[in-house]
């Protein structure tokens, strides 16, 4: 956890105290095996989480649809939370499954508030530096979504997600970068060097 | 206070004041004034994004819709340019804007800007870098700028600043979020749908060959989804 936070570009050593203070608080979580949908994170939980290990699927319904649709993959040493929830006081779009077997620690909202009591400037740029981080992540994998060639949306996967390109199956692969199945296959029959 | 300007400096450094790379398209009019009904708009704008708290902070949203000074940009001006280091807000009251992405020779639009939103580069607001992106307007537009300097100062001062900055990233979040719903569609016609759903005017503002980059298919992919759902 504290690699997490030292990897934020915000981070210095004038952190530390605050990140110590934010570790303690952590309490152990939850584990949860393969396949299971993490329902801790109901209609009204506003807690932050972080994925220890493991990989999680963010999934959400989609109106075009008939089953529930990936949104994205979340790998581990990441932070998540309920954005409706938190952001904007509303029921969760979206929910959260266990691709693998995942382990993650929760700081609860009632923590969070009073942590920002105490370090009020530290604990709020911890937070928009994340924030800041998840929405360039966001903005990266939009960009990979909108190339209009399956292979190159591959070689964005290999190149840019390495751990994800590994660990995922070919149908959340082709869910991930925004394709169908049919697609997918025939770009690995094309092409053999996206062989996992 | 002092140690709270050293750790805003730490996740916002001083922009660094490049040769500002102007495009020959940025000859915006500014007028230093806005209407009445502009300043109760835009304070408005502000009110619903913002939770206040105190009257303090009503008072600091009130001096902060003040800074804001107006500016026409004509279809086809540039709002801000890509590699710029003036990292203002902006309210927009009239237009819609595109923001591009440049990769190599190519750019390709990333979002849309409508009247009643906020419009600004992440680069320079959020992450302190030169522009990535640019931004231009596809029709005649009117719009409420804060520069950066007064946003700046009202971060430094944390309270309503802290509280701009978090629904700055929220609002950014969300609109990636509603985009990355459209792009993951694996079907162009669905695509289209629910591209026009975020933004029923789209078929108007931008040429095909755009819309097809827009929404990641190829033009002939683009007119055969626009032919099955009877749009060409």
């Amino acid at each position: 956890m504290r690699k997490y936070f030292e990897s934020l570009p915000v981070y210095s050593e004038f952190f530390d105290e605050a990140i110590d203070a934010i570790i303690a608080a952590m309490d152990s979580g939850i584990s949860a095996e393969k396949g299971r949908v993490l329902i801790e994170l109901g209609s009204t939980n506003k807690d932050f989480w972080f994925l220890k290990d493991g990989f999680l699927k963010e999934m959400y319904r989609s109106p075009y649809a008939k089953e529930d649709s990936l949104f994205n993959m979340i790998p581990p040493s990441s932070i998540f939370v309920n954005e409706d929830t938190l952001f904007s006081n509303q029921r969760p779009q979206h929910y959260f499954t266990a691709y693998t077997s995942v382990e993650i620690l929760r700081l609860k909202e009632a923590e969070y508030m009073r942590l920002l009591q105490k370090y009020p400037v530290v604990i709020n740029l911890l937070y928009l530096s994340g924030t800041a981080e998840i929405q360039k992540s966001r903005r990266e994998r939009l960009n990979m979504l909108r190339m209009n060639k399956t292979p190159n949306r591959i070689e964005w996967v290999q190149q840019h997600r390495r751990e994800l390109y590994h660990i995922m199956d070919r149908i959340t692969l082709a869910q991930y970068i925004g394709v169908s199945r049919a697609s997918l296959y025939r770009a690995f029959e094309k092409n053999k060097k996206y062989q996992f | 206070m002092k140690q709270c300007g050293k750790l805003f400096r730490l996740i916002f450094p001083r922009p660094v004041f490049f040769n500002n790379l102007s495009s020959p398209y940025q000859t915006n009019t500014t007028t230093p004034m806005l209407t009445q009904e502009e300043v109760e708009r835009l304070h408005y704008g502000l009110l619903s994004h913002i939770q206040l708290q105190g009257d303090v902070e009503v008072q600091a949203l009130r001096e902060l819709s003040s800074k804001f000074t107006l500016r026409d940009v004509p279809a086809g001006h540039t709002l801000w340019d890509l590699n710029s280091d003036t990292g203002d807000l902006h309210f927009i009251f009239e237009g819609t804007f595109a923001e591009y992405l440049q990769r190599g020779t190519h750019s390709f639009i990333l979002r849309f800007s409508r009247p009643g939103k906020f419009a600004f580069s992440e680069d320079l607001l959020l992450y302190s870098k030169r522009s990535d992106t640019y931004s231009k307007a596809l029709s005649h537009a009117k719009v409420a700028s804060l520069p950066s300097v007064h946003f700046q100062n009202a971060l430094r001062q944390g309270g309503l600043g802290a509280k701009l900055m978090e629904v700055l990233i929220n609002l950014s979040m969300t609109e990636y979020r509603n985009t990355t719903y459209e792009m993951l569609q694996t079907s162009g016609t669905n695509r289209i749908h629910a591209a026009l759903e975020q933004f029923p005017d789209l078929l108007h503002l931008i040429p095909r060959r755009e819309l097809a980059d827009y929404i990641g298919i190829s033009r002939a992919s683009l007119f055969r989804s626009l032919k099955e759902i009877g749009h060409e």
